[in-house]
């Protein structure tokens, strides 16, 4: 038995090292896609987004604020505009993404204790440039108004200590764990990988057992295997798993550290969680791969199964916001609780125990599809002993 | 001319019968576009999120806590979940039961009248980008009101009343407009641009398939010879059946799915319409051309499948395009979605016209011309090699 499966595991690596539709999935893309998608959020924040200033009060306070503004990352003050239809019309044509209003006679009306609106405009139909030009423009806004506050205490005599407690009563200290600066990079370019790798396991894999019957090559495998499916898909299987190891590796060991700050070769909670995500897309695959004969239609089964994977794991848009099917829908794929596991043991890098529940709801997808595959093939490879006795 | 519509005509039900023909295209054309637009639009259906949970640690147990952790509880971006103290709070998160932790030490209640600066502590999961942005700007503003309050109370026993009290609290405001999208929301945002790109997908995709099955059967010779050997009639003939199909998508998508997904449509039908035509013009020659480039249909279908998420990222929708590095600007500008998405986003969302967005109106006709040439090359070269192995 031993012998068998080590011949079909050469033997599959023999395949996926001559046939194109493996060896440019699996071999050709990985490195590509994966650098592609590194490069991308190369510049890891998105600076010096376009800005108007719409300065009705022409103060030194508001060139002051202006100042301040164009110190932020995000903003970067190209455009004057003088009224709202100019403003509005330069967002549309892709001009500016944002705006900032300084009302007439804004300094005046600070001194003689009437509040002041600062209007912020962003244009909230690209809502990522949107909200970090509002987070930093709110950021000096918040400041400049808590230091005009502090001001006025100090100018009555208070203690700056106690007028500084009035200006901000509590202190709200904010840690943002694990990507403090929001970087894209570091935050996308692992989840994106990931995606892109399970894809490449199961498109591939759906054609793994299909394939030797279109090709004719079936009666091969059938001898080699003696009759038996559980020799063919354990063989396939471990060709397989050791391609996502070296998907792994390349991961792990170039693009994470090269673009993600990950440390090298990732850790053994994440080899575990990826090797248990690649044996379940295996066993997924094989399955398809035994059940439909026809390549194309496995092919298509398998792109329609993997491609919504991204959006709904959670990613990007939280599970819990999404509607209750939609929800139940994303535990068919093997990547949602694998996700979970990734924050928790790459992200957090906390320890394994931490990730048990996605590790165990990992295993059930590799206990429901596995016998669900053997069953099929040995049904086939049955079929064909009788049909060639 | 009459010769020319009855190629064409001969070509559109070659089309048909083609796709009525394989399973895998009559999937990709006709089941794929209507069964993504809705499974992928209902993910962002409520648009936005809300009730992101919040463990909370709870150490001084004062009056001013609790009125911070019930005015916290009424916000919508967060749902609260206690937490025995820090140490439970950190595994909740760690666990992933809950997304940060809220740590309200003891004594913030003494400090407050005394004027001491009270600390409260808040740690969020940023690994996951969106509930934490919000948390942290949901609890930010939640602080800030309550000093606001507390100023408004002191401004008061100094004597001032209501109303002059109320304008010392605040002396400057942030007045935030968000505009074309006023809830800030991710659905608002994106699901317009994600029903554009299931139908360039599943355009490209099948039509790549159909042309990389042309060629795996070898039967680019007889296409031609069907479009009476004119390759420019071959390829608008082969493309018509899309042009028209996709046009029905187009229209379906703008009115059935937008109602139901309650998108707001703000520009004018006529620009749209347009747009889409031109986009599809674009669509059908690069489609054609990507198709001569595959050796067969598997291939065709397993290449296009990995093409979706890059061309997505670099089309300037999802990441700014002036933020990609410059090469994949290029790479960005030679890919359709990029001017498309530039027009459709700001006639749909922003309710702007084809005139405001002219330059990359004339993009894309650049485009369109540009692709129009692959793919009439691509098709006398397979011609050509294909009419050589069968003499």
């Amino acid at each position: 038995m031993m012998r068998s499966i080590f011949h079909i595991m050469t033997r599959e690596w023999k395949r996926i090292l001559t046939l194109p539709e493996h060896y440019i999935v699996l071999l050709v893309l990985p490195p590509l896609v994966c650098l592609l998608y590194g490069y991308i959020y190369n510049n890891q924040f998105a600076r010096d987004l376009p800005v108007a200033i719409w300065d009705e009060s022409r103060s030194p306070l508001s060139r002051q604020f202006t100042f301040m503004l164009e110190q932020t990352e995000s903003i970067h003050i190209t455009q004057q505009v003088d009224n709202e239809i100019t403003l509005q019309k330069m967002m549309e044509q892709g001009i500016v993404q944002g705006a900032i209003h300084f009302p007439a006679k804004m300094d005046e009306h600070i001194k003689s204790r009437q509040p002041v609106y600062i209007t912020v405009y962003t244009n909230t139909a690209a809502v990522v440039t949107a909200k970090l030009i509002y987070k930093d423009a709110a950021k000096v806004l918040i400041t400049v108004g808590s230091g005009v506050t502090l001001q006025k205490f100090v100018k009555t005599g208070m203690p700056a200590g106690k007028a500084m407690a009035l200006v901000q009563p509590i202190r709200l200290t904010s840690y943002m764990l694990y990507n403090p600066q929001y970087n894209y990079q570091q935050y996308l370019v692992p989840g994106l990988i990931a995606v892109a790798l399970q894809m490449m396991i199961i498109m591939v894999t759906v054609l793994a057992l299909n394939l030797e019957e279109k090709r004719g090559t079936f009666a091969e495998l059938h001898a080699m295997a003696g009759g038996s499916a559980s020799n063919v898909l354990l063989g396939k299987g471990l060709a397989h798993l050791s391609v996502g190891w070296l998907h792994y590796i390349l991961a792990t060991c170039i693009v994470f550290p090269l673009f993600a700050h990950g440390r090298i070769g990732g850790s053994w909670p994440l080899f575990l969680l990826f090797t248990l995500l690649i044996i379940g897309c295996i066993c997924i695959g094989m399955m398809v791969s035994a059940i439909v004969s026809d390549v194309m239609v496995a092919c298509d089964l398998g792109l329609f199964y993997t491609s919504p994977a991204f959006v709904f794991s959670g990613f990007t848009f939280p599970r819990w916001a999404m509607p209750w099917y939609d929800q139940y829908y994303a535990w068919l794929m093997p990547f949602t609780p694998f996700l979970d596991g990734f924050f928790k043991v790459y992200f957090m890098e906390l320890p394994m125990h931490y990730a048990y529940k996605e590790t165990g709801q990992l295993l059930i997808y590799i206990a429901v599809t596995f016998p669900v595959a053997l069953f099929f093939l040995q049904r086939k490879m049955n079929k064909y002993s009788l049909q060639h006795a | 001319m009459r010769d020319f519509f009855r190629h064409m005509n001969r070509l559109f039900l070659r089309e048909v019968r083609m796709i009525a023909a394989d399973h895998s295209l009559l999937l990709t054309l006709l089941i794929a576009p209507l069964l993504y637009a809705f499974f992928y639009g209902s993910i962002y259906s409520y648009k936005v999120e809300e009730k992101v949970l919040l463990a909370v640690a709870d150490d001084d147990k004062s009056e001013l806590s609790r009125t911070f952790l019930q005015q916290l509880t009424k916000m919508q971006i967060v749902e609260v979940t206690g937490a025995a103290g820090l140490q439970d709070a950190q595994d909740k998160m760690y666990y992933g039961q809950c997304q940060g932790y809220l740590y309200i030490p003891h004594g913030v209640q003494k400090k407050v009248p005394a004027l001491q600066q009270a600390d409260i502590v808040l740690a969020v999961n940023a690994a996951r980008f969106l509930p934490s942005s919000e948390l942290a700007g949901g609890i930010t503003t939640l602080a800030l009101t309550v000093g606001a309050g507390v100023r408004l109370k002191y401004n008061e026993m100094q004597g001032l009343n209501s109303q002059m009290a109320m304008r010392e609290t605040q002396p400057v405001n942030l007045d935030y407009r968000p505009m074309y999208n006023s809830r800030s929301s991710y659905g608002a945002f994106l699901l317009p641009g994600l029903l554009a790109l299931i139908l360039q997908q599943t355009l490209l995709i099948g039509l790549s398939e159909s042309m990389a099955l042309d060629k795996e059967r070898g039967k680019v010779p007889e296409l031609l010879k069907t479009g009476g050997g004119g390759l420019s009639a071959t390829l608008w003939g082969k493309g018509l059946f899309y042009m028209l199909l996709f046009c029905c998508y187009a229209f379906f998508f703008m009115t059935v799915n937008y109602t139901t997904l309650d998108i707001p449509f703000r520009g004018r039908v006529l620009d749209v319409a347009v747009v889409f035509f031109l986009f599809f013009l674009t669509l059908i020659p690069l489609g054609m051309w990507l198709g001569t480039m595959f050796r067969s249909q598997l291939m065709a279908a397993q290449m296009m499948v990995f093409s979706t998420y890059p061309v997505f990222l670099i089309a300037g929708y999802a990441w700014p395009y002036e933020s990609l590095p410059v090469p994949l600007q290029w790479l960005s500008s030679m890919v359709p979605t990029m001017p498309f998405l530039k027009v459709y986003q700001s006639i749909v969302q922003m309710g702007a016209t084809l005139g405001d967005n002219m330059p990359s109106v004339l993009h894309l006709v650049a485009l369109s011309g540009f692709y129009t040439l692959l793919a009439l090359l691509g098709l006398r070269r397979l011609n050509k090699r294909q009419q050589s192995i069968s003499l």
